[in-house]
């Protein structure tokens, strides 16, 4: 948590170091000799060959941490796993990522990672629903389905020779649209088995991207195969997509309820406040610090002020220190 | 030829990367704004929590720093000993220069920054300097005289933009009040008198400080346009979606002393008019917020 930027009044400060204080001193699940800092030896039979990977160097015979993190091993392999590190794709990871260019055959995804991530348009689903092979006419409407600086939820399908690959097959992955983006560091977002979220008693769709980016939206049902005819497909858009040449009255008819708004800015709120104090992120916390929000009578923006950072935090010490007298 | 291209993609995306929002995220903010529930929850006349820190700069003889949200800015006042123009010599001298930052983006960096902070620096100018006579300004220049038609202090005031995420305009003129009520002028004592042309000897005193006077300073409200309604406080992605902005800066009497307008889609004269009296409304809060943060400040500063 670095330079938390708010006006923070004299008791406010001492409330938010007791409780940062608290969660520091709660014993972590982890094997603690596992996490090593900058110059400290790392355990390895020296009998075995094992080779040293990333973080690690060699002293004066013994292997020593070049950075702060923890000791892992794969086989033969020794490295040191930095905490704060760039986001780095796992086979199978969900991904929230935006359109940077549409190329022949594929799109390209800013990800959050050090490459652009590749799209191909054989990876997706086609709104049509056939599965059939994709002609130069589909090559020709790759806009159609996807544009730049779209936003779209895929999975990792793998590195290739060209890049990461991602795939987005089911009907859950694809365009995302009537919601905001959020971006934060992507050592906030642990892996789940789930990672795609239908809060019902909001309607609203909460996907956490593993890359660090998280979309909060209304939410969306996963549309029905239907067959269209090719020819129609520019009035048949769904009714979603904003026309400019449409009144302004016809606009505001097509914006978000009001009630699921101020659901989606809650969670937006209760997001960004969770990653100013640098806690994980998961649907449980969230949820948790949204009700916490509402049982204190707050306005929505009002969460993003001094008061609700300090609660937050004070509600997370508790909350690690009871489950840890629990389990 | 590879390489080029590569290289040319990498630039083509910072571009890209400022104003990125895809057609929904861009129906979400319009509908929010509409709606009176922006992104953050805040209603459209809210202003981010502004969070004042002054004396960061030590050298300097006033410097203060404000965050509001994702923007941070630093603004420093260095006084020097100059002479009075020979048009205006009962007043002293005010030059206000704003730097970007290529920390904020990289789009900041070497030349990239030069419209926008030549842009913010004439706004600032206009909002608190007043015209070039010196009438109508929001800084008391007459304040800065030592000596009538000989010796004055010239102000130098500088802003530098460390981070952005909207609404610059209004957080450079918060931390220029900031700075200035920071801002120890040193006690001049003139030691020798002189006639004619000669400059007088100055005894310039290193204990003794006058605080600048600032309740005259201006706070600047900006007002952004988006569909049929105005936002104050604008992040980024909103200022993406604007089609028009004045930025008005109004003193603590509620007179207005400079106006700016940006933006290309034309306004009719009563639109402006309503913006001005939504600005001024606005001001008196932001008004009484910001000098309740910046003495919060300096108490702290005091510690």
């Amino acid at each position: 948590m670095r330079g938390l930027q708010l006006p923070l009044t004299q008791t406010q400060k001492v409330r938010l170091q007791r409780a940062l204080e608290k969660l520091e001193s709660l014993p972590s699940k982890a094997n603690s000799n596992a996490s090593v800092t900058v110059a400290d030896t790392i355990p390895v039979n020296y009998d075995d060959g094992f080779l040293k990977g990333h973080g690690t160097t060699e002293l004066s015979g013994e292997v020593v941490a070049t950075v702060c993190g923890v000791v892992e091993r794969v086989n033969k392999l020794v490295y040191v796993r930095t905490l704060r590190a760039r986001y780095k794709p796992e086979v199978g990871d969900i991904i929230v990522g935006r359109v940077i260019e549409v190329a022949p055959k594929r799109w390209r995804l800013d990800i959050n990672y050090s490459q652009d991530a590749v799209l191909m348009l054989s990876s997706i689903n086609l709104p049509d629903g056939i599965q059939r092979r994709r002609t130069a006419e589909d090559e020709l409407n790759m806009r159609g389905i996807f544009e730049e600086n779209d936003v779209i939820c895929a999975e990792v399908r793998g590195f290739q020779h060209d890049g990461l690959h991602l795939q987005a097959r089911s009907q859950k992955y694809g365009k995302l649209q009537r919601g905001q983006l959020l971006s934060f560091p992507p050592y906030l977002v642990k892996r789940r088995k789930q990672h795609w979220h239908y809060l019902e008693e909001y309607g609203i769709d909460l996907i956490l991207g593993c890359n660090g980016f998280v979309w909060v939206g209304e939410h969306v049902e996963a549309k029905d195969e239907m067959l269209v005819d090719q020819a129609d497909k520019p009035d048949s858009q769904t009714p979603k997509t904003i026309d400019y040449s449409m009144s302004l009255e016809g606009q505001e008819q097509m914006y978000t309820p009001l009630e699921t708004r101020q659901n989606i800015c809650r969670i937006a709120n209760a997001i960004r406040v969770l990653s100013m104090l640098g806690f994980i992120v998961t649907v449980e916390v969230v949820m948790e610090v949204v009700n916490l929000g509402v049982s204190q009578n707050m306005d929505t923006h009002q969460m993003l002020g001094s008061e609700f950072c300090v609660l937050v935090a004070e509600r997370e010490a508790e909350r690690r220190s009871q489950k840890k007298t629990k389990g | 030829m590879v390489a080029f291209d590569y290289a040319l993609k990498l630039s083509n995306r910072f571009y890209i990367r400022m104003n990125d929002l895809s057609l929904g995220e861009k129906l979400f903010i319009q509908g929010g704004i509409a709606q009176d529930l922006r992104s953050d929850g805040r209603k459209r006349l809210t202003y981010r929590p502004i969070y004042v820190e002054t004396g960061v700069i030590p050298q300097a003889n006033g410097s203060a720093r404000v965050r509001m949200g994702g923007t941070d800015v630093i603004a420093s006042v260095k006084a020097e000993i100059g002479r009075p123009s020979p048009l205006q010599p009962n007043k002293g001298k005010v030059s206000i220069y704003v730097d970007c930052s290529p920390t904020a983006t990289p789009m900041f960096e070497g030349r990239g920054a030069e419209e926008l902070s030549t842009e913010l620096s004439v706004a600032l100018q206009r909002c608190l300097l007043g015209g070039k006579s010196g009438a109508g300004a929001g800084i008391d220049l007459s304040s800065l005289i030592v000596v009538e038609g000989k010796v004055c202090w010239d102000l130098y005031i500088d802003g530098l933009v460390v981070s952005s995420d909207g609404n610059l305009l209004d957080a450079l003129g918060a931390a220029i009040k900031a700075a200035l009520s920071n801002t120890g002028i040193p006690r001049v004592h003139i030691a020798a008198e002189a006639s004619g042309e000669d400059q007088p000897e100055l005894d310039i005193s290193d204990e003794e400080f006058l605080q600048f006077d600032t309740s005259g300073v201006p706070v600047i409200v900006t007002l952004t346009k988006v569909g049929r309604h105005y936002i104050v406080d604008a992040t980024s992605e909103e200022e993406s979606e604007m089609s028009s902005a004045i930025s008005v800066s109004i003193n603590r009497k509620g007179l207005i002393c400079g106006l700016t307008k940006r933006g290309g889609v034309g306004l009719d004269p009563s639109v402006i008019l309503d913006m001005i009296s939504v600005a001024k409304h606005v001001s008196e809060q932001l008004i009484d917020r910001l000098d309740s943060e910046i003495s919060a400040a300096e108490a702290v500063e005091e510690e």
